[in-house]
């Protein structure tokens, strides 16, 4: 499935209430997970969004 | 509920309709352009991100945030959308242009007092103010004009039913024996409620807080009015609702490229709203003295029932939004959801909205519980919860349908489909942060409805997280939330500005894969639901108004209410009892 810029904010748009309450659910496990480790997994989560959008997003090759 | 509009456009066909919904559009959208800029200084203010204006005139802002966007924006857009859907789906012109121009003149007049005398607060000079936030009950009192400005929306949006309504009139003479139009039949079943539940406010503007604010009476009872007002107040939000259900039924589905799964469904679901949505109101007030704990048990139960319209909702626009993923290639458990046109803002716009509607429904039954009422009463949460239903699930899935529907009432295409997507994307995340932080607030014990939430001396507490983060949060999805509005507002105007197009838009919406002639025909018995939802309201209402009344001073009160374990008199109960009885059987025979 091609990766379009539209999926791709959606995806976006879904990660930043799933990293908001991460702290919550990791916190269900007797996890206290500081703030500063939620945004490097959304920073991580958006890199591995660009890196997947440059491989198989609009305009690609593998997308051609 | 195939296309009427053939192969013309809709402007084309019925351009005295297109003239009225675009008026009611654009009142719709400069008061959400003005409601959304008083949200983004409010978001600032409290959370001490940005001061530029005294507390005091917070009250002010608060009073035209939540009557401009609450009231004005849903209920002309309301308005516009139905007006859309009469004439579309009986595929006929309203009976009289000039019937229809009068109760957008009465709206729009009603709508310019009611404004004038709340920005009236901001200039001390003028002696005029209104500041009694969205809940304009007693004892708070705003200068009559805005009272009367109130009455005339009120009634205008009764004209404006009487509109469809006669619309209607003229179709069934010309088709006897056809079940009625589902958009129409959605249209006029909300109108009944509309009906039946703006008479509690109508009593409450015209006979007491008038009189009261224009120093013809003394003193009101503050329970009545306040109780009449959540007698309006909860169904005001299926008002709003409605509209945006109708979109999500009938366009909803054909812009995810399959069909509505169940037409009776559908119907059965507003008329669940009909009869369900009226006697809840007392919900907004467990923690009011002088009603009767059983009255508020009684209200609460009424309210859960409410639940299952809703999850039919979820169950049927879901199941056709997958019906069409399928049409379009899409397959697998969820694998599916790729296959929606996300790249098309009416569509993702309605389709988040629906999403976030779902997390307001869950935060709505922790309100309506009782016991658990209790711990967010008058928090930051209440405001959390509806801005995902009002300012979500109503405000989204209202400017996603101006995508689609703007086009066809100015013969414009929409200026820009990636500006409309990131702007409903923009609203999503924006209310995410805004909404959640709000309701981890309220968990915290923080205040709503004021501008200092900080008290001296005392530290609010979350297990998670820091009272900081919320309030960056809050500020963060505040401003998103208004650029999201400038970005709406900007494609918008320039769509209608654009040249005029042959095909602005797809506008043709396929039959339901199982149609009306699969219902019941009594479900077209208007008449017949109008009464049931009557005696139920009667049921619900009789007995603690009749308590109210008697225990809070009279009609115009003069003492305050007792507490909630002294119950009416007996006589009075007899007389409320057999009046009660009587009204009753007046509606069935």
């Amino acid at each position: 499935m091609k990766l379009t810029k539209a999926r791709a904010l959606i995806l976006i748009a879904f990660s930043v209430p799933v990293a908001i309450e991460l702290r919550t659910v990791a916190g269900f496990f007797n996890v206290e997970l500081p703030l500063i480790a939620v945004a490097v997994i959304e920073f991580l989560f958006l890199a591995l969004l660009f890196v997947l959008y440059g491989l198989y997003g609009e305009g690609s090759e593998s997308a051609a | 509920m195939a296309t009427a509009s053939g192969g013309s456009e809709f402007v084309d066909k019925f351009p005295d309709e297109a003239a009225i919904i675009k008026a009611s559009f654009l009142i719709a959208f400069v008061s959400l352009g003005i409601g959304a800029f008083f949200g983004l200084i409010q978001a600032l203010h409290r959370t001490n991100v940005l001061r530029v204006i005294d507390s005091a005139d917070y009250y002010t802002l608060l009073t035209g945030h939540g009557v401009l966007l609450a009231i004005v924006f849903t209920i002309f857009f309301l308005c516009g959308v139905f007006h859309w859907a009469v004439a579309r789906s009986l595929d006929r012109p309203a009976e009289s242009a000039l019937f229809s121009w009068a109760w957008v003149g009465l709206m729009t007049t009603g709508t310019v007092l009611a404004t004038v005398a709340i920005l009236g607060g901001l200039v001390p000079n003028l002696g005029m103010s209104a500041d009694v936030l969205f809940t304009f009950y007693a004892p708070l009192q705003a200068h009559p004009i805005f009272y009367i400005g109130l009455a005339m929306f009120i009634v205008g949006t009764w004209l404006s039913g009487a509109d469809w309504f006669l619309s209607y009139r003229a179709w069934r003479q010309d088709h006897p024996d056809e079940r009625i139009p589902l958009q129409t039949f959605m249209v006029l079943t909300t109108m009944i409620m509309w009906y039946i539940s703006t008479l509690g406010v109508a009593v409450s503007v015209v006979f007491f807080l008038i009189p009261w604010s224009l120093g013809l009476i003394e003193s009101v009872n503050p329970l009545l009015t306040r109780t009449l007002f959540w007698y309006f107040g909860h169904p005001i939000v299926y008002f709003w609702l409605m509209p945006a259900y109708l979109l999500w039924y009938t366009v909803l589905p054909k812009l995810a490229g399959g069909r509505l799964f169940s037409d009776p469904l559908a119907r059965v679901v507003f008329l669940l709203f009909l009869l369900l949505s009226t006697p809840v109101g007392i919900h907004h007030q467990y923690l009011d003295p002088g009603i009767a704990e059983g009255f508020k048990f009684i209200a609460m139960t009424n309210t859960m029932f409410l639940l299952l319209p809703s999850l039919l909702t979820a169950f049927t626009v879901v199941a056709s939004v997958e019906h069409g993923a399928r049409q379009r290639g899409g397959e697998g458990y969820l694998r599916w959801l790729g296959a929606l046109p996300w790249r098309d803002p009416a569509f993702t716009g309605m389709a988040l909205a629906g999403a976030m509607f779902a997390a307001g429904g869950f935060s709505g039954m922790i309100n309506a519980g009782m016991n658990i009422n209790y711990l967010i009463h008058n928090t930051l949460w209440v405001p959390g919860h509806f801005h995902l239903t009002v300012g979500t699930a109503v405000a989204l899935t209202m400017m996603a349908g101006s995508y689609w529907l703007v086009p066809q009432v100015t013969g414009t295409k929409l200026y820009s489909r990636p500006i409309g997507l990131l702007q409903v994307i923009m609203w999503f995340v924006g209310m995410v942060f805004m909404s959640n932080a709000m309701h981890r607030a309220g968990l915290a014990g923080i205040p709503r409805r004021t501008a200092e939430p900080q008290y001296q001396n005392f530290e609010f507490l979350t297990p998670i997280g820091s009272i900081f983060e919320l309030r960056v949060q809050i500020a963060l999805g505040g401003t998103l939330l208004f650029l999201s509005v400038v970005l709406f507002l900007f494609n918008i105007l320039l769509t209608s500005l654009g040249e005029e197009s042959d095909r602005p838009v797809d506008s043709y919406l396929p039959e339901p894969l199982s149609g009306p002639e699969g219902s019941p025909r009594i479900l077209d018995n208007l008449a017949m639901w109008t009464g049931i939802a009557a005696v139920l309201v009667v049921l619900a209402y009789t007995l603690p108004l009749a308590g109210i009344i008697q225990n809070g001073g009279g009609l115009f009160g003069g003492g305050l209410p007792v507490p909630a374990t002294v119950s009416a008199g007996f006589d009075l109960v007899m007389t409320t009892v057999t009046s009660a009885f009587n009204t009753l059987w007046g509606v069935v025979a």
